[in-house]
């Protein structure tokens, strides 16, 4: 699946990107919660939730054409499902709530993530003693996607430069085997960094 | 196969959110007892290692592309409680950034992703092994083991949606199930494929994995007992009351559980679907299963030829 | 005699393939000295240096050959060897390891259980040293190679550190980088011991220079001297400097 830039515009400056990570990342989520419990047939929540929704995203200067884009990419799946759920007898009460609900919910995660800095919503997560080994692993994981990522788009350019076959099972043998090589490399790092953390005091 | 917010009721969301914090929870004391401080590094890199080879393109048909899932990889490699933790680091990152699977709905996915998919690929790997002596064999094992996955996770996500009462079984399971049968030989290539060029590299790194003892705990059996639990727990309460089509033994347990496979198949009656009628075999969903259980003879023996045409005997290879 | 800042006595090591990387390798440096550590790559320069804060060996040996200010590297005495002496990593990657760049300068501090108003004042003052005001919420991610050079070296100054072990400090710098960090180098007085290959950067920062081949010291001695002496040069990968070829009046 086709990934944006991870959270390019989580360091915006705007009211909203002001606020505190917990109040944001409570307020988040409450709205899920609210909109996933709230059975359909109790029709005012949603559009009083989208109409807020719209809102928030005016004030965060976060481009609305960006949630559109996100919004898309995951319909598809979406529409399958609710389209499967027609099949119920009844199901167009629940193919309405499927869309309603995710579309909703997706925004309002993508809106959180998109006005808080990861390392913010880290801090947050600390404070409610979420256990510290498992904080550790989000960070070092989020540090190092990117470094990844570089490293796998100098290994795919170099690999291009000498590929004339991009189909079949040729091509997927020299993808895997780059995907190993990042492995490989990722584990040596992953050395490294230990030593880096152990010259520094880590236990 | 990440659920998005809106597809999952409340008691599904409870139930699944309690088995993975069970889950990862377990997975976190174990490592804490016997994980030395060096693990940590590696399954934060693996973490982010899963997520980008996730990103990655494996060009099917036409302009669609395969990707991978990596739970089996990651359990063959680091360990099963690695696994579980390195699954669900990334699956809670995918949630937060992307909205790729809803926040909600993390407890189902990363029971389906990170603990179904990774233990129980991982259990399967390690049974399928103890059968299969030889270097190569352990590869075949691996295919095997990551296409079960895949579909044990398709299933189970199925179970799920039908659970909601948001997709009937007997559409869910054909549809999703039928064509994760089908993407779990993706998987399976992908796997064997990475690990191959793993092994070629560094064999060590490999057989460290695939050590009788490796997990790191104190006690495996106890360590089984209890992932097995979770796992059959989680089947139980997806799968097995909608698993009530099928021999009557089954039925007979389910409504035991006070699951009235009566009431769960008034919607799969009014269902077009449901109607249909594979000729000699029966329903669709009855179908599928059967399509499984020869998809998963046809995947062993897939594995097996795979296997040859990867691995060179790795005598010639060390430095 | 004084005791020495970091004295090596009769070092040796081997990787698990036994590959011999360190052979009896014994020296001195005081304090306050700046010791350029050159050779062939391969010859055994960042081995040494991870022998300095006893990453290697990597369970401490019973009889220890490393000596940081006549304390032998121990079990026991590791935590005090890493709050004084400094080591900075080849890739500056590897060694920022936190989402932030304020996470990662306070990292050390954090570790040494420092309440948190001192660790952030400690951050500050350390970000100042290096040039870097304001970079505290920046991603690494996004800084240049100079800038997060930089970051590591605040990292590690941030715990006042008296011994500073370098890496190749200046790999992968362009030359104003090269000039910001020689500067800032020369500006800090605690003892430097740097292996590298830029040769003017041992010129312009090193009063000694020891050279290293396949594990043995096979010099040591004041820098002009040494890197002078074409023959020697040669004999071990290295050539003489361009900025010693042509006289300088200063």
């Amino acid at each position: 699946m086709h990934h944006d830039f991870l959270d390019r515009f989580a360091r915006l400056d705007s009211p909203i990107h002001r606020l505190p990570a917990v109040l944001k990342m409570a307020s988040a989520l409450l709205l899920v919660l609210t909109v996933i419990i709230t059975p359909l047939r109790i029709i005012y929540p949603f559009p009083a939730v989208a109409l807020f929704l719209i809102l928030i995203i005016a004030l965060s200067r976060v481009p609305a054409l960006f949630f559109l884009r996100r919004l898309l990419l995951f319909e598809p799946f979406v529409v399958v499902v609710a389209a499967a759920s027609l099949l119920q007898p009844a199901g167009g009460m629940t193919c309405a709530s499927i869309i309603i609900k995710s579309t909703l919910s997706l925004t309002t995660v993508l809106l959180m993530s998109n006005t808080t800095p990861f390392t913010e919503v880290l801090g947050v997560l600390r404070r409610i003693h979420v256990p510290p080994a498992f904080l550790t692993l989000l960070a070092l994981m989020y540090r190092y996607i990117f470094v990844l990522i570089d490293e796998m788009q100098r290994m795919k350019r170099a690999r291009l430069s000498r590929t004339f076959v991009t189909r079949g099972m040729r091509s997927w043998r020299s993808i895997s085997m780059i995907t190993g090589q990042l492995f490989l490399r990722s584990t040596e790092r992953a050395e490294r960094i230990f030593a880096a953390m152990s010259a520094r005091g880590w236990k | 196969m990440h659920i998005p917010d809106g597809f999952l009721d409340t008691k599904t969301i409870v139930a699944t959110s309690a088995l993975s914090l069970l889950g990862v929870g377990r997975a976190l004391s174990v490592l804490k007892t016997r994980m030395s401080s060096r693990k940590v590094p590696l399954m934060g890199l693996a973490a982010a290692f899963i997520f980008v080879a996730q990103m990655i393109n494996f060009p099917v048909v036409g302009g669609t592309s395969g990707h991978f899932l990596g739970a089996v990889l990651v359990a063959v490699l680091l360990g099963p409680s690695e696994g579980i933790l390195v699954m669900s680091v990334v699956l809670i990152v995918q949630c937060f950034l992307f909205a790729d699977g809803g926040v909600l709905a993390l407890g189902a996915n990363i029971f389906n992703m990170g603990i179904l998919a990774a233990l129980g690929g991982y259990y399967l790997y390690r049974l399928a092994a103890v059968l299969i002596w030889s270097e190569r064999g352990k590869f075949v094992a691996v295919a095997f083991a990551a296409w079960f996955s895949t579909v044990l996770a398709a299933v189970c996500c199925t179970g799920e949606l039908a659970w909601s009462g948001t997709v009937a079984w007997s559409a869910g399971f054909p549809a999703m199930t039928g064509i994760h049968i089908l993407i779990g030989i993706g998987e399976a290539l992908i796997t064997t494929l990475v690990l191959a060029a793993i092994y070629a590299a560094r064999p060590d790194l490999v057989s460290i994995g695939m050590a009788p003892d490796a997990g790191g705990e104190a006690r495996p059996l106890r360590g089984v007992l209890i992932n097995g639990s979770l796992i059959i727990i989680g089947l139980v309460l997806f799968v097995l009351p909608f698993a009530s089509h099928w021999p009557d033994g089954l039925e007979k347990i389910a409504s035991v559980f006070g699951f009235n496979s009566k009431v769960l198949s008034r919607p799969l009656v009014s269902s077009p679907l449901s109607d249909y009628r594979v000729p000699g075999v029966g329903s669709l969903p009855r179908a599928t299963a059967l399509a499984g259980i020869i998809g998963a003879i046809l995947v062993f023996g897939i594995s097996f030829v795979l296997a040859k045409i990867v691995i060179s005997k790795p005598k010639g290879r060390v430095p | 005699m004084t005791t020495a800042a970091v004295e090596l006595k009769n070092l040796c090591f081997a990787y698990p393939d036994n590959r011999l990387a360190l052979q009896d390798v014994s020296l001195r440096v005081e304090a306050g000295e700046s010791v350029g550590l050159i050779g062939p790559n391969g010859a055994g320069k960042s081995t040494l240096l991870l022998h300095l804060n006893g990453i290697l060996p990597e369970t401490p040996s019973e009889q220890p050959s490393v000596f940081i200010h006549g304390v032998p590297i121990t079990k026991s005495s590791l935590r005090q060897v890493r709050r004084e002496v400094g080591l900075l990593f080849q890739d500056p990657d590897d060694q920022i390891f936190c989402p932030t760049v304020y996470e990662d300068v306070a990292f050390g501090p954090r570790q040494f259980g420092l309440p948190e108003k001192d660790v952030k004042d400690l951050v500050k003052e350390a970000l100042l040293t290096v040039g870097l005001r304001g970079f505290d919420m920046r991603s690494p991610h996004h800084l240049s190679s100079g800038e997060k050079q930089r970051v590591c070296l605040a990292g590690i100054l941030v715990s006042r550190p008296k011994i500073l072990a370098l890496d190749e400090p200046t790999r992968g710098l362009d030359p104003r980088g090269k000039r910001h960090l020689l500067s800032l180098l020369q500006s800090i007085s605690a003892t430097k011991i740097i292996a590298t290959h830029d040769l003017e950067l041992v010129v312009e920062l090193c009063q000694r220079a020891i050279v290293l081949d396949e594990g043995k010291v096979v010099a040591d001695g004041p820098v002009l001297t040494t890197l002078s002496d074409e023959e020697l040069m040669l004999a071990h990968g290295l050539e003489k400097p361009h900025i010693l070829r042509h006289s300088h009046p200063h």
